[in-house]
């Protein structure tokens, strides 16, 4: 989806979450409110210290959309092989 | 937020806004007037409304206001007494003026005066309103570029480094030599011996056993031999691109060196779930539709691969040994081919000779490239016994990520083993460090002396990744450099780096170049007064990381502009400010303009030639 697309870019929330779990590459965040969670390698990730699980994170994001209803085989196959 | 009387001055043409409420009768100081800066974003939220009759802060300052402004109120003329007029703001802002013109860009085809003895040497640190006037022969001889401003008006922004008195003595000197044999393999087949017969490579099938054995978390690991005929099957993620090489003589970065041509090795791989090693996005599908062809990290069109396909433990693909093991494994491999091509009688189809000179007289110049060291898949190895070997390289992780310095055949001889598996696009393989644009080019340049190549590591955490560059500016300070050119991959935290990279060799004095991948997707959070001099290395048409396989990686066009930026900036000219939204025609009036100046550039194609895969039909281009 081009960024032009997205109709609500510019709606953005404040999410905080903390550490669940810290992989060589990258960590595991759980957000407050039982908003979800996420996997993100470490270079997306700021810090000044070292992560560690139990630390509190944030950032601002906007709501995910969904573009189409069209759906990529490859990444069904997949996922459904890890099923 | 007002400004100080320095940032006023320094955006004597920016338009006049009032930061706060102000009576009538008050006179108009910079501590009244809003940053230009944000004036653009103000404007796009619909705070500010600017028109045509706004003021310039030039204009406004010392003037009386006649009417009370409410804050964020532009200045126009009706509401201001006492003003300066045009000509005395241009008087008293000389540095402005230079700003303003749109300089040509500086012609390299003169050839230097550098050999002329009796040249006079004059180095200005720092000065203001100098006035200097030669004699016509005197000025002449300095050989000066066609526009650079004239002898007698020179800004205060920019240091006259006019040529070092050089004599007859100042010649290139050879510092050390590099030859690559090249060999032709037409055919790879598995067989019962690794050999190369005429122009067939041969593989011991037996050897893919002992490759999956010799890694713990390797459970598996497939060779597929692709030929030109095969580019339309599907693909795992390619994680690196490898030429196949050996060291005839010498150590590596010296010598002789024997490479393969028309073959390379790609690693591809999964974990047992069948979930991609590498983590944003990855280049799996068809192969034609998801490789940039013939960038230099790429492959080549027509080139066959020796496409390993490596199985590792499940969830080990985010963790260090991961992505090592497979890169291990399948350089078992290609070890047992090194062997066979060193011991090839065969005749070499070509030769080429890469000397490295040192150029005394003439521009120091670094090349600096930030690598990926926060761990795990974002590592390199470093100087392997064999080209893009595994064997005796260290991780930069390992190192600390501190700056290591390399000459520059040791990059393009296989110094570096690239493990990193950042975005697809924007990845310097293996493949790219053997064939790397900016180096080569800069090893050929007659004009600078390039005096090595540093590579410095991207650690995660920030304190770190600070002190890692604060030995980066130590060492730019003990060289004495007269510019320096940046390149990182990727983007994301590395881009902190990047930044304070740029902080460090600029408040050192030392013009600095940066090169990055930007447009839209990793436009640049961060930055700083030294960072205004920029090459955006995206190819894609939306600017994104589009996950085709070096698309958006440095290339000769790249280098080109990026080496003709940083002469300009030696040179003291001045590089026009960036747009604030990513608009890909910038690069092409820079390219117009070299090309209009004798340098030609050829333009690379995009992915908009590639035949639109799954994944760019349905999720980024969709049409």
């Amino acid at each position: 989806m081009a960024l032009e697309d997205l109709k609500y870019k510019d709606n953005l929330m404040y999410m905080q979450g903390f550490i669940t779990k810290v992989k060589d590459g990258g960590v595991e965040i759980d957000f407050k409110g039982r908003l979800g969670s996420m996997s993100i390698p470490l270079r997306m990730l700021i810090s000044d210290y070292k992560p560690e699980v139990g630390q509190t994170i944030g950032f601002v994001m906007s709501h995910p959309e969904i573009e189409s209803n069209l759906i990529d085989e490859t990444y069904r196959k997949v996922m459904n092989k890890e099923e | 937020m007002s400004i100080s009387a320095e940032t006023a001055k320094k955006h004597a043409n920016d338009p006049a806004v009032t930061c706060c409420r102000f009576e009538a009768g008050s006179e108009i100081k910079p501590d009244m007037l809003e940053d230009p800066a944000i004036l653009p974003d103000l404007a796009d939220s619909g705070l500010l409304v600017l028109g045509d009759d706004c003021l310039t802060i030039g204009e406004v300052l010392g003037g009386t206001l006649t009417e009370t402004l409410d804050a964020l109120t532009p200045i126009t003329k009706n509401v201001v007494k006492g003003l300066l007029s045009k000509e005395e703001t241009k008087a008293e802002a000389p540095v402005v003026q230079h700003t303003e013109e749109k300089h040509e860009p500086v012609v390299y085809e003169q050839t230097s005066n550098y050999a002329n003895p009796g040249v006079v040497r004059i180095y200005i640190g720092e000065g203001k309103d100098i006035d200097l006037e030669f004699p016509l022969s005197v000025a002449g001889s300095f050989g000066a570029p066609v526009s650079a401003p004239s002898v007698n008006q020179v800004s205060t922004n920019s240091a006259v480094a006019a040529e070092s008195a050089c004599t007859a003595s100042c010649e290139a000197k050879e510092v050390r030599k590099l030859v690559k044999k090249h060999y032709k393999i037409e055919k790879v087949e598995m067989a019962d011996k690794t050999v190369i017969e005429g122009t067939t490579l041969k593989i011991r099938k037996g050897l893919i056993k002992e490759a999956i054995d010799s890694q713990d978390l390797v459970l598996d690991m497939k060779i597929d031999i692709i030929t030109p005929n095969d580019y339309d099957k599907y693909s795992e993620t390619i994680m690196d691109v490898q030429p196949i090489a050996t060291k005839e003589s010498g150590e590596l970065g010296n010598g002789v060196t024997r490479v393969i041509d028309g073959v390379v090795v790609v690693v591809t791989g999964t974990d047992e779930d069948g979930v991609q090693i590498g983590e944003f996005g990855s280049s799996e599908g068809i192969l034609d539709r998801n490789i940039m062809w013939g960038r230099p990290g790429a492959p080549d069109k027509g080139d066959i691969f020796i496409k390993t396909q490596v199985t590792i433990k499940a969830k080990t693909n985010m963790e260090r040994p991961g992505p090592l093991a497979a890169h291990k494994a399948s350089d078992k491999i290609t070890q047992e081919i090194r062997e066979a091509l060193k011991a090839f009688d065969g005749k070499a189809v070509g030769e080429e000779e890469f000397v490295q000179y040192r150029r005394p007289g003439h521009k120091k110049v670094l090349i600096i490239k930030e690598i990926m060291g926060q761990g795990a898949m974002h590592d390199n190895l470093i100087l392997p016994v064999e080209p893009v070997g595994t064997l005796g390289a260290v991780p930069n992780v390992d190192l600390g990520n501190v700056p290591v310095m390399l000459s520059p055949t040791e990059v393009i001889d296989g110094g570096i083993h690239a493990l990193t598996c950042i975005g697809p696009a924007s990845k310097e393989t293996s493949r790219h460090y053997w064939r790397e644009p900016l180096v080569l080019e800069a090893m050929k340049d007659e004009e600078i002396d390039l005096c090595g190549v540093l590579f410095v590591g991207s650690p995660q955490i920030n304190a770190e990744k600070f002190y890692v560059s604060r030995r980066l500016g130590m060492i730019v300070e003990s060289l004495d450099l007269d510019g320096a050119i940046i390149t990182t991959e990727g983007f994301g935290n590395n881009h902190i780096d990047f930044a304070s990279h740029h902080e460090q060799v600029g408040m050192r004095g030392v013009p600095v170049v940066g090169c990055s991948f930007s447009a839209v997707q990793g436009a640049l959070v961060v930055g700083n007064e030294y960072m205004t001099a920029m090459i955006d290395l995206n190819k894609s048409k939306q600017g994104i990381e589009n996950e085709i396989l070096s698309n958006n990686t440095l290339c000769p066009e790249d280098a080109t502009r990026a080496i003709a930026m940083l002469k300009a900036v030696m040179a003291g000219e001045e590089i026009k400010e960036a747009e604030r939204k990513w608009n890909p025609n910038v690069k092409l009036s820079n390219v117009e303009l070299l090309n209009e100046n004798g340098l030609k550039i050829e333009m690379l194609e995009n992915e908009q030639v590639l035949e639109k895969s799954k994944k760019r039909r349905e999720i980024y281009e969709v049409e």
